[in-house]
């Protein structure tokens, strides 16, 4: 048994909290296991249903685990990952780089990893108590009972007795990982419902399409087309200024707005942290939903077109920016500030002299960013009645077999975002370049 | 190294093509100037046009007209003063010793533009890199750096009102173009009010079929991305410049660079059109779509990863004798390695927010689902499916940075 080292002295309860942290990894590590048995579990069940069940058994039926089905998936997984963290190396331990080795810094023998194995039961039945005892090196009670440890694979790399590495692909992590592996990949072809066969049996189909497509008919260039009263130009013209509003009024509100999301502005009160969460908060819920669902939204809210894509462009553009904004705020240099500080400047006079001047570059360069993704956006923000070129895209998709020329149109109407996306990506690149 | 060009190149070109070298930047600035000067004349009609007439329309003058007179004040601003194209490539123009120029010398360079610098003859024609206008008138291009330059405020020099004012009537014209309509957001926020309500209360009931929607969409993001960097790693080699030398691997890499950038272009929504048509509604277009975007998007953020690779590896295994293919196993791939990893992480973030959203167009997954409910304004169901996109998007956002950074 290894001596009880010195008390800690952050004194009895920081000391418990240092333990709980190196608990953490190791429990998320088991987590990761007992989640990779699950979703293997999960992968039987679909393929069943795919393979077996659908067409032998019940044509319309689908196989769905009964209520008594759950706790035995749980508890038969829970067992797959015991196993594994007994016997040798799980994937979670993989990925933390740890390693099971003796309390005298050995392999583990046969024996011990059997009563590692039934005393973990033991330890996880119950766990508050199991992690109220934990030892002063970390060691649970299944550690303690089998005399085995986890470490750190770096510390005891150099201790272990040498021995003959194994091909990883013969280790128990390698396989595991080339089962999830081999097993996404089949999941995913059936899910995705992927047929390649397809492709090709319908290729004489999409060669009409493609033989269009590139065979651009410019008609309606310049020219508005009467039932849609706009031309490509006017279209992209409408898109380009969608996108530089949303970009300038998205940038101009995300600036203020993001010096509240700094820690380092806004961490020294309550009411500072309490303001910070919010506006994180805010930033990550506003910018998770694209911008195109924010159009249907506006869409509803003030009618189709234009206004309704800058609306939406901006919403998006705030938020997104407002999180780069006020990371780099978060990742100035603190000299200045402590300088302007120390001579006696208020805060406000702090943000104008020592912060603003080192974060505007930045801001420049995370708003042509912006821009490009914006352009490339408001190109099918019409999609959902947000206005710009896409309105004239989808217009034409949507005459496909009223007009004869349609996909020659919609051909027409790529090569002209094309060449606008391709000029202002080349542009700001180069503005970019001189702004960095 | 030895070096390409031997020295004397530039002096042994045929004369009238070293001209070009000097008059290579006023040539440029004047291009800027017109094009700048057609910009703002094309803005300021469509304002005037639409507070004026109320038609959008973008001409007042007829294009000859319009042609002459932005021509002939490209040549004043330039000859009169300094020109956003002038500063913009730092030159102004001056006597031969670096003084300003006087009024008399500025109008006679400025008539005897005209009959050389507008008809190109007298750059062409030129005496040791000076046009004839710049001999006429014995002033010369040069340098902002070899001038003394008096500092005005902004506000006193003509090239920054320009651009203010340009700014000022691009973001009128932004308002007008796009119609912006303060008051209708206002008043109609009561459109919303059954959309806010519905977020309040999504339906629940369609939680496990979300989930499984939301599995399909993983799915479709997770193998775009994967066979995407079966496809984009080995192309990406062809499309850095330094990996591709020679008259063949010139071509190759030209060749690769605009067919990926031409596709990168189109969003995937639109390559989802395509796809649909294609191989029929379902999450298999939505997979190609994503999958064509993304080998287009990962063979240059590759590519220029390995442009930007240190040399030093790659030239000590090439000395000691080592064969192309291992010059890429030990030269090249140790150094790729994690950032390849981390774009590829990148990408697949990107490709779960796409997927999420090309379901409109019929791409299958949970945005096709969620198309289905907003046509018909069934907002809870709408609601249940958009917070379960956002619950998905925040949970790649959080773990794909958490691991990227790891990797950096």
């Amino acid at each position: 048994m290894a001596k009880r080292p010195k008390k800690s002295e952050f004194g009895r309860f920081n000391a418990s909290l240092e333990r709980f942290a190196v608990l953490r990894s190791r429990a998320f590590a088991f987590f990761l296991d007992w989640a990779a048995w699950g979703y293997i579990s999960y992968a039987v069940m679909y393929f069943l249903n795919q393979y077996w069940y659908t067409w032998y058994v019940d044509w319309y039926g689908t196989l769905v685990l009964p209520a008594w089905g759950w706790p035995i998936v749980v508890l038969a997984t829970l067992e797959l990952a015991i196993l594994m963290h007994a016997f040798g190396h799980g994937i979670g331990m993989s990925l933390f780089g740890t390693k099971l080795v003796t309390t005298d810094a050995d392999y583990p023998t046969r024996k011990q990893r059997w009563r590692r194995f039934l005393w973990m039961h033991a330890s996880l039945v119950m766990l508050p108590l199991t992690l109220l005892r934990t030892g002063q090196d970390g060691a649970l009670l299944h550690d303690r009972r089998s005399e085995t440890r986890m470490r750190a694979w770096k510390d005891v790399k150099d201790v272990l007795p040498a021995r003959k590495p194994r091909a990883w692909i013969r280790t128990q992590s390698g396989i595991m990982t080339l089962v999830l592996i081999g097993v996404t990949f089949w999941l995913g072809w059936e899910i995705t419902e992927i047929d390649l066969g397809m492709l090709f049996s319908r290729a004489g189909m999409s060669a009409r399409i493609w033989k269009d497509l590139v065979n651009p008919d410019f008609v309606h260039f310049f020219q508005p087309d009467p039932m849609l009263e706009q031309s490509i130009v006017q279209g992209l013209i409408e898109s380009i200024f969608i996108a530089l509003l949303a970009t300038l009024m998205g940038g101009i509100i995300a600036f203020p707005l993001s010096f509240l999301g700094a820690r380092n502005i806004m961490g020294f009160s309550p009411l500072g942290w309490f303001v910070y969460a919010i506006m994180r908060a805010f930033f990550n819920i506003f910018r998770s939903i694209e911008s195109i669902l924010w159009a249907v939204i506006f869409a509803v809210w003030v009618g189709f077109g234009p206004f309704a894509g800058v609306l939406a462009l901006t919403l998006h553009t705030f938020a997104a920016l407002g999180k780069l904004f006020s990371e780099q705020v978060e990742g100035i240099d603190p000299g200045p500030l402590e300088a302007i500080a120390s001579t006696g400047g208020r805060r406000v006079d702090v943000v104008l002299f020592g912060v603003i001047p080192q974060i505007v570059p930045s801001y420049l360069a995370f708003s042509l960013y912006r821009w490009d993704i914006n352009i490339r956006m408001a190109t099918v923000i019409a999609l959902v009645g947000g206005g710009g070129i896409g309105r004239v895209l989808f217009y034409y998709k949507n005459q496909v077999g009223f007009l004869s020329n349609a996909w020659n149109q919609v051909g027409a109407v790529v090569v002209a975002i094309v060449a606008v996306i391709w000029l202002l990506d080349y542009i700001s690149g180069r503005v970019r370049e001189k702004i960095i | 190294m030895k070096d390409k060009y031997y020295a004397g190149f530039m002096r042994d070109m045929p004369a009238w093509m070293q001209n070009f070298r000097h008059l290579r930047k006023p040539l440029f600035a004047f291009l800027v100037d017109f094009l700048s000067l057609i910009y703002t004349w094309t803005i300021v009609s469509f304002i005037y046009n639409t507070y004026a007439h109320g038609v959008a329309s973008y001409t007042t003058l007829p294009w000859w007209l319009m042609l002459i007179v932005t021509v002939e004040a490209a040549a004043l601003w330039e000859n009169f003063g300094v020109s956003v194209g002038m500063k913009l490539l730092g030159i102004r123009i001056a006597t031969a010793d670096g003084k300003r120029p006087s009024m008399l010398a500025c109008v006679v360079r400025f008539l005897v533009w005209h009959v050389s610098g507008l008809p190109l003859v007298g750059y062409i024609l030129t005496k040791k890199g000076l046009a004839w206008h710049d001999l006429a008138s014995s002033l010369g291009v040069v340098s902002h750096e070899d001038v003394e330059t008096r500092r005005l405020p902004w506000y006193r020099q003509s090239w920054s009102l320009a651009v203010a004012f340009v700014l000022l009537a691009t973001v009128i014209a932004a308002f007008l173009v796009t119609r912006v309509d303060w008051h209708a957001l206002i008043t109609n926020a009561g459109r919303t009010a059954n959309i806010w309500k519905a977020f309040l209360s999504p339906d629940w009931s369609l939680l496990g079929d979300g989930f499984r929607l939301l599995l399909v969409t993983v799915f479709m993001a997770f193998m775009a991305t994967a066979f995407g960097v079966v496809v984009a790693v080995p192309l990406s080699f062809l499309a850095a410049r330094n990996l591709t030398q020679g008259v063949v691997g010139r071509t190759v890499y030209i060749t690769v660079r605009t067919v990926t950038s031409v596709i990168r272009s189109i969003e995937p929504i639109i390559w989802a059109i395509i796809f649909v048509v294609w191989v029929r509604v379902g999450a298999f277009p939505g997979v190609m779509a994503l999958l064509v975007h993304s080998i287009a998007d990962l063979i240059k953020l590759y590519s220029e990863r390995l442009e930007s690779i240190d040399p030093g590896p790659v030239e000590a295994i090439r000395a000691t004798g080592g064969t192309k293919l291992q010059v890429i196993l030990y030269g090249i791939i140790p150094q790729i390695i994690n950032p390849y990893l981390s774009f590829t992480l990148y990408r697949w973030d990107i490709n779960v927010r796409m997927a999420t959203i090309i379901g409109l167009v019929g791409g299958g997954g949970i945005g096709q689902r969620l198309m289905q409910y907003t046509r018909v304004w069934q907002w809870s169901q709408a609601s249940m499916m958009m917070l379960l996109i956002m619950l998905v998007v925040w949970v790649m956002d959080y773990s794909s940075s958490r691991l990227r950074a790891r990797l950096m």
